[in-house]
């Protein structure tokens, strides 16, 4: 009897270390960090469109393909494997539908040429991969980057330039000023450019309409953008808090920036005249009205300032955070996950309108066999042309289509709901493409999160870090 | 010549029984620490290779002094956590092992057993899990606080507190090494001390504490150290709960090295500040074996 009450004990004791070690019966609204969409440096080159809490991923169907010609076919003669690296990419997922169906073509048109994808995570580790793959020369021969990460590589002597792969064509047809983004050596542009990825102020409508709050005028102020949060920072009945607004805040991402660099134009890392222009009167000015929305007018979460990419998007889509500030890709996901869903500009201050934003690019890696570059360089050429917007079109596992953001072609169409972003593009600040870019985000974001906590006056924060952050932006 | 045979007739077989150990032990850990070391003296790229910076000290000294000294923010985090979760994982470990002594064997193992099972989980695992428990907004902490009327505590986003909750989160994971070591150490102390000692009218506390505690020492000396260096290299419970930071409140050396090493690939500073934390691990560690040395046998 004794033994049967301590056997029992021991089974029932197992059984509950085994279920307490399983996954939890509901999903939280983040999803775990490595597959949350954690921004990459400047985020706005990566519509970030990772593993929704709700949607659940499906891989991109097979389906019969036949050649279709044009810029699809590579005529340089080679034979043999490219290995494209994509960020964000996992295989079912928004990023990797697109460019599965995309490279599906590309291979029909070219029986020849096999494409292996490998997929590197919009984060920290991530990047680690790609970098050390890169520049330990291990077989990657095109790599889909945002803009930022650009120069170190080029730095490094691992891009090739395009200049000579540039068609007449492909002149007319890119975008120039998102072209020259990418001179960022010897006056020579160093990958295609893919898309232009701006912030966007995204409103959940069913919140708006639960809280009984007009949507507010497209041009909308700064003003009425804190009057509108505030409304929708209310209690439900069942005791559930919803939030007026929320952004993600890291130091890979610059999400949040354009709500405060509109207090001036003046207000840029590096201005106009070449100055350091963050440790101005009018920058640390913008920096406390943002931080105000924390400290004074209490419309964000409680976390704001440390939550994780996944929780602010899980509360937009499950309608505890009315409005946030993201790039284009979470249109898709919106979309696919059936958020009820508007896209406006950033809040305007002082009639100054700014968003912020980045490039996606699309590079091919130092090559020492020409025929392979050509091919390399041809792929490229085709993942970011209209054709491939035609191969790939909006469909059930490819929301918007290839182009997760406005593409930077004359000729690509943008289509709902990305197209909302057409307006904000004139007044779009690039982040600037220097070397020690993650350097100056990593010195400067902990003083943005101590002015968002209400530990640091802005003031006080800048001028601390004013010095050295002019050094790592290349200011003398 | 007559020697060198001699010795290898000797003791041939046995270098070659322990070679392949050593091999794995020289490519895997003694070329890499060594290769490391001179990497720090070094501006080092996987494309370009090394170059030697001038003065030669130049990374130790840019290790500290950049980003607005976040290195020492690092040092000083890392010290109060080892600090706090090597005190508290001894105590713990301590009692729940003096606690489970008395058991029946059976009971004695399942307890053994069942308190070891955090040491089997992934930390990426119970990081997670603390990260989910401190959420300010659905977590379980945040109910109990909201239970108790209190208002909402910013666990993991209020720099002046966010560290103590991760060093809570480290204290409330059961120290599973310390209750089986201590379990086991415990077990081999002759019960005549116990006897004599009640005899001599001394309660449980004091015998506990004036001959189980003494006894222990050397278990204890080297919990200690292993909880020390485990502690001065907390990475991935701070990578998971806090991945964006909080200021710099939440910076702890492993994190500055791996953001230098793998965020910057500035290899040079990455190794630098992996051998200042190695200096502090190997001075912490004399200190500790100097102080909690035991001559006592029994």
């Amino acid at each position: 009897m004794h033994k049967k009450l301590i056997y029992s004990f021991i089974a029932i004791a197992l059984v509950l270390a085994l279920a307490a070690c399983a996954a939890p019966a509901t999903q939280p609204t983040s999803a775990p960090p490595t597959l949350a969409g954690a921004q990459p440096t400047t985020a706005a080159a990566q519509p970030t469109a990772a593993g929704a809490a709700t949607a659940v991923p499906s891989p991109a169907p097979t389906v019969a393909r036949t050649a279709k010609g044009g810029i699809r076919k590579s005529n340089s003669g080679y034979k043999g494997t490219l290995s494209l690296w994509v960020l964000g990419y996992t295989p079912g997922n928004a990023f990797a539908n697109p460019f599965d169906n995309a490279v599906a073509q590309f291979m029909t048109d070219n029986p020849d040429i096999k494409v292996e994808i490998t997929g590197y995570a919009p984060d920290d580790a991530g990047f680690a991969k790609l970098q050390t793959a890169l520049q330990s020369g291990q077989g990657i021969d095109l790599l889909r980057l945002p803009s930022d990460r650009l120069p170190g590589f080029v730095a490094d002597d691992l891009i090739e330039p395009i200049d000579d792969y540039l068609t007449d064509a492909d002149k007319a047809d890119i975008l120039p000023n998102v072209l020259d983004v990418t001179r960022v050596k010897d006056g020579k542009a160093y990958a295609w450019p893919l898309w232009v990825v701006p912030m966007g102020m995204y409103l959940n409508k069913d919140v708006f309409a639960e809280a009984n709050v007009e949507l507010p005028p497209h041009d909308w102020t700064w003003d009425q953008f804190v009057d509108t949060a505030k409304k929708l920072t209310f209690k439900r009945a069942n005791g559930d808090q919803v939030y007026g607004w929320a952004g993600f805040v890291d130091p890979g991402v610059i999400n949040t920036w354009g709500l405060w660099m509109n207090q001036d134009p003046s207000v840029r890392p590096i201005t106009k005249d070449g100055k350091y222009g963050f440790d101005t009167d009018l920058a640390k000015a913008g920096l406390q009205r943002f931080a105000d929305l924390a400290l004074v007018h209490k419309v964000t979460p409680p976390d704001f300032g440390s939550m994780k990419d996944a929780d602010v998007k899980g509360g937009f889509i499950n309608k505890s955070i009315a409005m946030i500030v993201d790039a284009t890709g979470p249109a898709a996901q919106f979309k696919a996950a059936k958020v009820n869903f508007e896209i406006y500009p950033l809040p305007t201050y002082n009639g100054n309108k700014l968003t912020v934003g980045a490039v996606g690019l699309i590079a091919v890696a130092k090559q020492s066999d020409a025929v392979k570059r050509q091919a390399a360089m041809d792929l490229a050429r085709y993942l970011t042309s209209a054709e491939v917007q035609e191969d790939v079109p909006p469909g059930s596992n490819v929301p918007t289509g290839f182009y997760l953001a406005p593409g930077a072609r004359k000729s690509v169409k943008v289509v709902d709901p990305l197209d909302k972003f057409i307006p904000v593009l004139p007044d779009m600040w690039i982040t600037p493409l220097v070397v020690d870019w993650a350097k100056f985000t990593r010195l400067f974001h902990p003083e943005y999160q101590n002015i968002i906590y209400g530990k640091e006056k802005p003031g006080e924060a800048m001028d601390k870090i004013a010095a050295e952050a002019a050094g790592y932006l290349g200011i003398k | 010549m007559t020697s060198v045979r001699t010795f290898f007739k000797r003791y041939g077989w046995s270098y070659a029984f322990i070679l392949p150990s050593l091999l794995t032990f020289a490519v895997f850990t003694l070329i890499p620490v060594l290769w490391s070391f001179i990497i720090s003296f070094q501006k080092y790229s996987l494309a370009r290779g090394g170059t030697w910076v001038n003065p030669f000290y130049a990374n130790y000294l840019q290790s500290f002094t950049m980003l607005n000294g976040i290195f020492i923010d690092a040092i000083r985090n890392t010290i109060v956590y080892t600090i706090f979760t090597v005190s508290a994982n001894i105590l713990i470990g301590l009692i729940l092992a003096s606690l489970i002594q008395p058991l029946s064997n059976r009971l004695r193992t399942f307890f053994r057993a069942a308190y070891y099972l955090p040491a089997v989980t992934s930390a990426l695992i119970i990081g997670l899990t603390w990260a989910y428990i401190f959420n300010a907004q659905w977590g379980f902490a945040t109910y109990l606080t909201r239970a108790l009327g209190l208002p909402p505590i910013r666990w993991l986003s209020d720099p002046n507190i966010a560290l103590a909750s991760i060093t809570l989160s480290a204290v409330l994971t059961i120290p599973a090494t310390a209750i089986v070591l201590f379990s086991a150490a415990m077990g081999s102390i002759p019960q005549e001390y116990y006897e004599a000692a009640e005899l001599d009218g001394a309660n449980p506390i004091q015998r506990w504490w004036n001959i189980t505690v003494p006894l222990l020492k050397s278990t204890t000396l080297y919990l200690t150290v292993l909880y020390t260096i485990a502690s001065f290299e907390v990475f991935e419970r701070i990578y998971v709960m806090v991945p964006s930071g909080v200021g710099n409140s939440t910076q702890t050396i492993v994190t500055q090295i791996y953001a230098n090493g793998f965020k910057e690939f500035d290899f040079g500073i990455a190794s630098a500040q992996a051998f200042v934390l190695f200096a502090m691990i190997a001075v912490i560690a004399i200190f500790q074996f100097r102080a909690l040395r035991s001559d006592v046998e029994y």
